[in-house]
C-alpha cells in the first residue's frame, strides 16, 4: 500500500489538484471501455509537463509501485486497467497542441491531446491529420500511438503509425528519450520509434509527440451501399480493391449494427438490409469523379440493393458520424458487448463473414459485425450478458473457434485495438512461444523491473495476470 | 426507475437507481466531450461515465453511499447533454437526479437544515398562494426578498458567493401572473382547438409579462387557452433536490386536474416544467392507472415543439426587423430533443435574421439552484456561454426556459453586454398584432 509520506511529495510536486487518493476517483480510473475488467488502483496523479511526469515516476519507483499510463481509457484491450494496482499516470491533463509547423509539415503536441482537437487545429490552417478512430473525440494521440490506432480512412491513408515522425518519452528508469524528428528520413541506429508504437504502454511513458500532415484532399464523394447478403458486401469490397481502386473510406455494418445505429441517430438507415458499405473516394476532383463510377459499376455488378450518393459534405459527415457510434450503439441491446478485432487478408472478406454466420449459429448467439471493410478488419461483437457466465462461455468458443480460421488465413487477432490483457492467449497462439520470449526480452531492455504496465500483452506466469473476465476488483490493496 | 421492488446493493430501496440502467453503460466515453463538469475538472468521476460507474459500485457494494458520491450527485448539472450524447441510451443525469434522493435517505441534513429544506419542498412550493405571499415583500422590497433567501441559505445549501449572485440575479418583480390570468382567453379567428396552459412557478412568480405573451400568442394562433388556478408546482425542483416523494403527490394532483380540464394539449412554455411534465408518466408508474399517464402523456407539448406541430399561422404577423442568436435549454434540447423546432419559429418570424452562436447547446451554467451552489464553476460556463453569444454580435440572445433567462440576463448585465435575453414567446409576442 501507497505510504502517506509518498502522497503527501506527489501532492509537493505536483499540486494536490493533481493527485487522487480517495477510493470514489481511484474507483473509476480502473477500467476503460473493454468489458468486464475493472481493478482498483492505489493513487492517480494527473502531471501536466513532462517534469511531473518524472517525479512521479521516481515517487513511484521508490514506493515500488507500478505505474500504468492512461490517456482517455477508451481502449478495448484493457490496456490502461491498473491490474496490479499502484498508480495510474493520467495524461489528459497534458494536452498542449505545441506546433503546427508548415514548412515541414508536422504538428508536435503532448501526449494527452485530444485526436480531433489535433485534427480541427490542423484543418484550420489547411492541413490534414488522416488517422481519425471511432473514438477520435475522445481519444488521446498518446493512447493512439501506443495501439497504432486506425480508422475509417485507414485504407487510403494508413494507421497512426505511418504519421508518427518524433516520439519523446521517459523510460522507467528516469531516463529522457527522443526518437526520430521531423527529417523524413532517418536510419541512425535501431528504430526506437517505431518499437515504441504499439508498446502499450509497456515501455515508456509519451510526453511529446510530432506527427507528420498532409494536404488535404481536394474533393471527395460519399457512397453508400446497401445489401440483402453481407457476403455480397464482402465481395464487393475485395472486388473494389482488385480493381485498383483505393477508397479512403470503406466501412461495412450488418444488420443488427443498422438497426442498433438507426436507433440512435434516426437518419433512416434501412433497417431491413442485411448489410451496408460505406464508401468514400477522395483526392483530385476528375480522379474522384472516375473512381466514383468505377466504384459504381463494381456494386451493381455484385448485385447491391440499392446505392446512394451523399449529397453534400453534410449529409457525409453525419453518415460518417454515425458509423463511428457503432459500437456504442451495439451496447443498446445487452449490458456486455464483447468485441473482437480480426483482421485478415482482404481477399479472405466474404469467407470470414460466412464463418461469423456459422459461428453465430453453432453458439446460438446475437452477433452484430461492423468494421473496417476496406483494411480487412471486422469486429464481430456478441451482444451478451456478463451476469450469465454459460453464454459467456459461449461467446469465448466462438471467439477461439474464429481465431482459428483467421489465423489459418493469415490474418491476426488484433488489427488495432491491441493484446492489453484481453488477449494475452491469442497473441501466444500467433506468435508462438518463441515470439512471446523474444518480446519479453525487449520489455526487460527497456523495463527490467517490470515496472511499466506489467501484466499487459504477455502474462509474468503469475496467476493474477491472466485475463480478467470476472467482474470484481482483482488487486487491490 | 421510480422504485425498485429488491434492495439493490449499498443503496436503500425506496428510489433506487436500476441495475440495468447503469450496466447499459460501455463505458466508451463518447459522453465525456459534452459534459460541463468534466470540461471543468478533467476529473474522471466529474464524467457521466465516472458517475454511472460510481453509482454502478455502490450497487455492486464495492462502496457505500458516501459523501463523494453525493457530492457527485449534487455536482452534477442534470443537464442531459450526456444523454443526448450516449449512443448506448444510458441516462447519467437520471441516474444521478435519482441519486440525490438516495442522498437525503443516506447522508441527512443536519436537523435545522432538514426542517428548512422541508418546509420549501413541501411547504412552500407544493401551495401557489404561499408562495406569492411570501413573494410579496420581495416584490415591495427586492432587498428583503434577498433577506429570505439569507435566511433559507442553509437549507438551499448555497455556496459562498450566492448573495450577491442572487440578488443581482433578480428580475424586477412584478405582480403574479397566476390570479390575473383569466381561467379561459378565447382564441382569435378561426378556431383550432383548446388547450390547457401549464403555468410554472417561476413563470407567474418572476416572469408573469413573457407567459401572458404567451397566452396571448397561442390565443391568437388560433386556440381557447384555458389556465387551472389550482395548477401546483410541476414538481421539478423536488426532482433535482431529491424528493421525490413530493414531486409524486405534485404530479398526481397536476395529473387530475389536466385530465379533468378536457383539453386536446397541455403546453407549457417553462422547459424545466415541460420535462418534469414528460417524466410523470415514468414517476407515477404503478400509482395510476396506465391509460390516464399514457393520455396526459401524449397531450404534453413544449410551446415551440406545439406550435410548430399544429403550423404557425403567419398571416398577419409584424416583422421584428433584428438579429436574433439561440440559446437551447438543457431541459428542452437534452431532457426533451426538441432543438429543430424553436429555430423552425424563429426563422417565420419576418424580418428575424438567426445567427447561430458555437455550442448553442451546452449548459449556461445555471441548472436549478446549482448556479448558486457553485458559484464560481456556473461563472466559468456561463462565461464560455457569453464568448459565444458575443461572437455572433446579434441584438439578441432567445431561449426558452426561465432558468436560463436568469442567469444568461444577469451575465450579459454583468458584462455589459450589447444584447438583450429574450424568451422565445416574448419574441413571438412582438411579432404577433
Ligand atoms: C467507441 C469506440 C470506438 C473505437 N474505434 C476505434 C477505431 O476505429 N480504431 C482504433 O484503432 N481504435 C478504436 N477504439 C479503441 C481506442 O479508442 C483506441 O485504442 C485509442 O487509441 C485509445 O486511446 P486512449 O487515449 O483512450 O488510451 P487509453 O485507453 O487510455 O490507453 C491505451 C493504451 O495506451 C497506454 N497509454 C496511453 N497514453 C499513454 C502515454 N502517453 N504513454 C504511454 N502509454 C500510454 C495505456 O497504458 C494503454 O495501454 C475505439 C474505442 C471505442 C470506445
Ligand atoms: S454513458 Fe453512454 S456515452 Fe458515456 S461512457 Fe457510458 S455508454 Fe458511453
Ligand atoms: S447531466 Fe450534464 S453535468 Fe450531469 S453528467 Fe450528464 S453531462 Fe455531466
Amino acid at each position: 500500500m501507497i505510504s502517506k509520506t509518498a502522497i503527501e511529495q506527489l501532492i509537493e510536486k505536483l499540486g494536490a489538484e493533481n493527485v487522487a487518493s480517495e477510493k470514489e476517483d481511484l474507483l473509476v480510473l480502473g477500467y476503460d471501455s473493454t468489458p468486464g475488467i475493472h481493478c482498483l488502483p492505489e493513487v492517480a496523479v494527473y502531471p501536466t509537463s513532462r517534469e511531473g511526469v518524472l517525479a512521479a515516476m521516481e515517487i513511484a519507483g521508490r514506493e515500488g509501485l507500478p505505474i500504468v499510463p492512461r490517456g482517455s481509457g477508451t481502449g478495448l484491450s484493457g490496456g490502461s486497467v491498473p491490474v496490479k494496482g499502484g498508480m495510474v499516470l493520467c495524461l489528459n491533463r497534458m494536452n498542449r497542441i505545441l506546433e503546427i509547423d508548415e514548412e515541414n509539415l508536422t504538428a508536435t503536441c503532448e501526449a494527452g491531446v485530444i485526436t480531433l482537437d489535433l485534427f480541427n487545429a490542423t484543418a484550420a490552417r489547411g492541413l490534414f491529420y488522416p488517422p481519425d478512430p471511432g473514438s477520435q473525440k475522445i481519444s488521446t494521440l498518446g493512447g493512439n500511438v501506443m495501439e497504432d490506432a486506425g480508422g475509417l480512412r485507414g485504407l487510403k491513408y494508413g494507421v497512426t503509425r505511418d504519421y508518427v515522425m518524433a516520439l519523446q518519452c521517459v523510460l522507467p528508469d528516469g531516463s529522457l528519450l527522443t526518437t526520430g524528428g521531423k527529417s523524413v528520413k532517418d536510419v541512425a541506429g535501431y528504430a526506437f520509434k517505431d518499437l515504441l508504437v504499439g508498446s502499450e504502454g509497456t515501455l515508456g511513458i509519451i510526453t511529446e509527440i510530432t506527427v507528420k500532415l498532409i494536404p488535404p484532399p481536394q474533393a471527395k464523394r460519399t457512397i453508400l451501399a446497401y445489401f440483402d447478403d453481407i457476403r455480397a458486401a464482402g465481395e464487393a469490397v475485395s472486388k473494389i480493391i482488385a480493381a485498383k481502386i483505393i477508397p479512403s473510406t470503406m466501412e461495412i455494418m450488418d444488420k443488427a449494427t443498422i438497426n442498433c445505429v438507426e436507433d440512435y441517430v434516426k437518419i433512416g438507415l434501412p433497417r431491413q438490409m442485411a448489410a451496408l458499405l460505406l464508401i468514400e473516394v477522395d483526392g483530385h476532383p476528375a480522379m474522384v469523379e472516375e473512381d466514383a463510377q468505377k466504384v459504381d459499376l463494381i456494386l451493381r455488378q455484385v448485385k447491391a440493393a440499392q446505392i446512394h450518393i451523399a449529397k453534400d459534405a453534410e449529409e457525409a459527415g453525419k453518415l460518417a458520424a454515425a458509423r463511428r457510434t457503432a459500437l456504442s450503439a451495439l451496447a443498446r441491446v445487452s449490458p456486455t458487448t464483447l468485441l473482437e478485432d480480426a483482421t485478415v487478408p482482404r481477399s479472405m472478406l466474404a469467407e470470414t463473414f460466412a464463418e461469423i454466420e456459422r459461428l453465430t449459429a453453432k453458439y446460438k448467439l446475437t452477433v452484430g459485425t461492423f468494421g473496417h471493410a476496406g483494411d480487412g478488419n471486422l469486429h464481430p461483437t456478441v451482444l451478451c450478458d456478463e451476469r450469465n457466465a454459460e453464454e459467456m462461455q459461449r461467446a469465448h468458443a466462438f471467439y477461439d473457434d474464429l481465431y482459428d480460421k483467421v489465423l489459418a488465413w493469415g490474418g491476426t487477432v488484433s488489427g488495432e485495438h491491441g493484446i492489453g490483457l484481453a488477449k494475452k492467449e491469442y497473441l501466444a497462439r500467433q506468435i508462438g512461444a518463441g515470439g512471446v520470449k523474444v518480446m519479453k526480452r525487449i520489455k526487460n531492455a527497456f523495463d527490467p523491473k517490470g515496472m511499466l504496465n506489467p501484466g499487459k500483452i504477455f502474462s509474468d506466469d503469475d496467476p493474477s495476470t491472466q485475463s480478467q473476465v470476472e467482474e470484481g476488483f482483482c488487486v487491490s490493496h | 426507475m421510480s422504485r425498485t421492488k429488491e434492495k439493490l446493493g449499498n443503496f436503500t430501496q425506496l428510489d433506487a437507481p436500476k441495475y440495468e440502467d447503469v450496466l447499459q453503460c460501455m463505458r466508451c466515453g463518447f459522453c465525456l466531450p459534452t459534459c460541463p463538469t468534466f470540461a471543468l475538472t478533467g476529473r474522471e468521476r466529474s464524467s457521466p461515465r465516472g458517475r454511472v460507474a460510481l453509482a454502478r459500485a455502490v450497487a455492486e457494494q464495492k462502496l457505500e453511499f458516501t459523501d463523494a458520491v453525493k457530492q457527485e450527485a449534487f455536482f452534477c448539472l442534470d443537464c442531459r447533454a450526456c444523454t443526448t450524447a450516449c449512443p448506448s441510451g444510458v441516462r447519467a443525469g437520471e441516474v444521478m437526479e435519482i441519486c440525490r434522493s438516495q442522498s437525503h435517505q443516506q447522508v441527512p441534513l443536519g436537523h435545522v437544515g432538514n426542517s428548512f429544506r422541508k418546509f420549501i419542498l413541501q411547504r412552500m412550493l407544493p401551495d401557489p398562494e404561499l408562495m406569492e405571499r411570501s413573494m410579496l415583500p420581495a416584490r415591495l422590497y427586492q432587498r428583503l426578498g434577498i433577506q429570505w433567501l439569507v435566511r433559507h441559505s442553509k437549507a438551499l445549501k448555497l455556496g459562498p458567493a450566492w448573495m450577491e449572485k442572487a440578488e443581482g440575479m433578480l428580475p424586477e418583480l412584478k405582480a403574479p401572473l397566476r390570479p390575473q390570468l383569466p381561467v379561459i382567453t378565447e382564441a382569435v379567428g378561426e378556431k383550432r382547438g383548446r388547450i390547457g396552459f401549464f403555468l410554472g412557478c417561476v413563470m407567474t412568480l418572476m416572469y408573469p409579462d413573457v407567459s401572458r405573451q404567451t397566452v396571448r400568442v397561442l390565443a391568437y394562433q388560433g386556440f381557447d387557452v384555458v389556465t387551472p388556478r389550482a395548477t401546483k408546482c410541476c414538481g421539478a425542483p423536488h426532482l433535482s433536490e431529491g424528493d421525490r416523494q413530493t414531486a409524486r403527490e405534485l404530479a398526481l394532483f397536476n395529473l387530475d386536474l389536466f385530465l379533468q380540464a378536457d383539453v386536446d394539449y397541455i403546453v407549457t412554455d417553462c422547459a424545466g416544467c415541460g420535462a418534469a411534465l414528460k417524466e410523470y408518466e415514468e414517476l407515477l408508474d404503478g400509482e395510476t392507472e396506465h391509460e390516464r399517464l399514457a393520455s396526459f402523456r401524449a397531450k404534453v407539448r413544449d410551446v415551440s415543439e406545439f406550435l410548430t406541430e399544429v403550423g404557425l399561422r403567419t398571416g398577419g404577423l409584424k416583422p421584428v426587423q433584428k438579429s436574433v442568436t439561440y440559446h437551447e435549454p438543457c431541459h428542452l434540447c437534452h431532457a426533451q430533443s426538441i432543438s429543430r423546432q424553436p429555430r423552425d419559429l424563429i426563422q417565420q418570424i419576418p424580418g428575424v435574421e438567426l445567427r447561430e452562436m458555437e455550442e448553442a447547446s451546452w449548459c449556461c451554467g445555471s441548472a436549478a439552484t446549482w448556479g448558486l451552489k457553485f458559484s464560481e464553476e456556473s461563472r466559468q460556463v456561463l462565461d464560455r456561454k457569453l464568448d459565444n453569444v458575443r461572437k455572433t454580435e446579434a441584438e439578441i440572445l432567445v431561449t426558452a426556459n426561465p432558468g436560463c433567462q436568469l442567469q444568461l440576463a444577469w451575465g450579459v448585465r454583468e458584462r455589459d453586454l450589447p444584447v438583450q435575453v429574450l424568451h422565445i414567446m416574448e419574441l413571438l409576442g412582438e411579432a404577433t398584432p
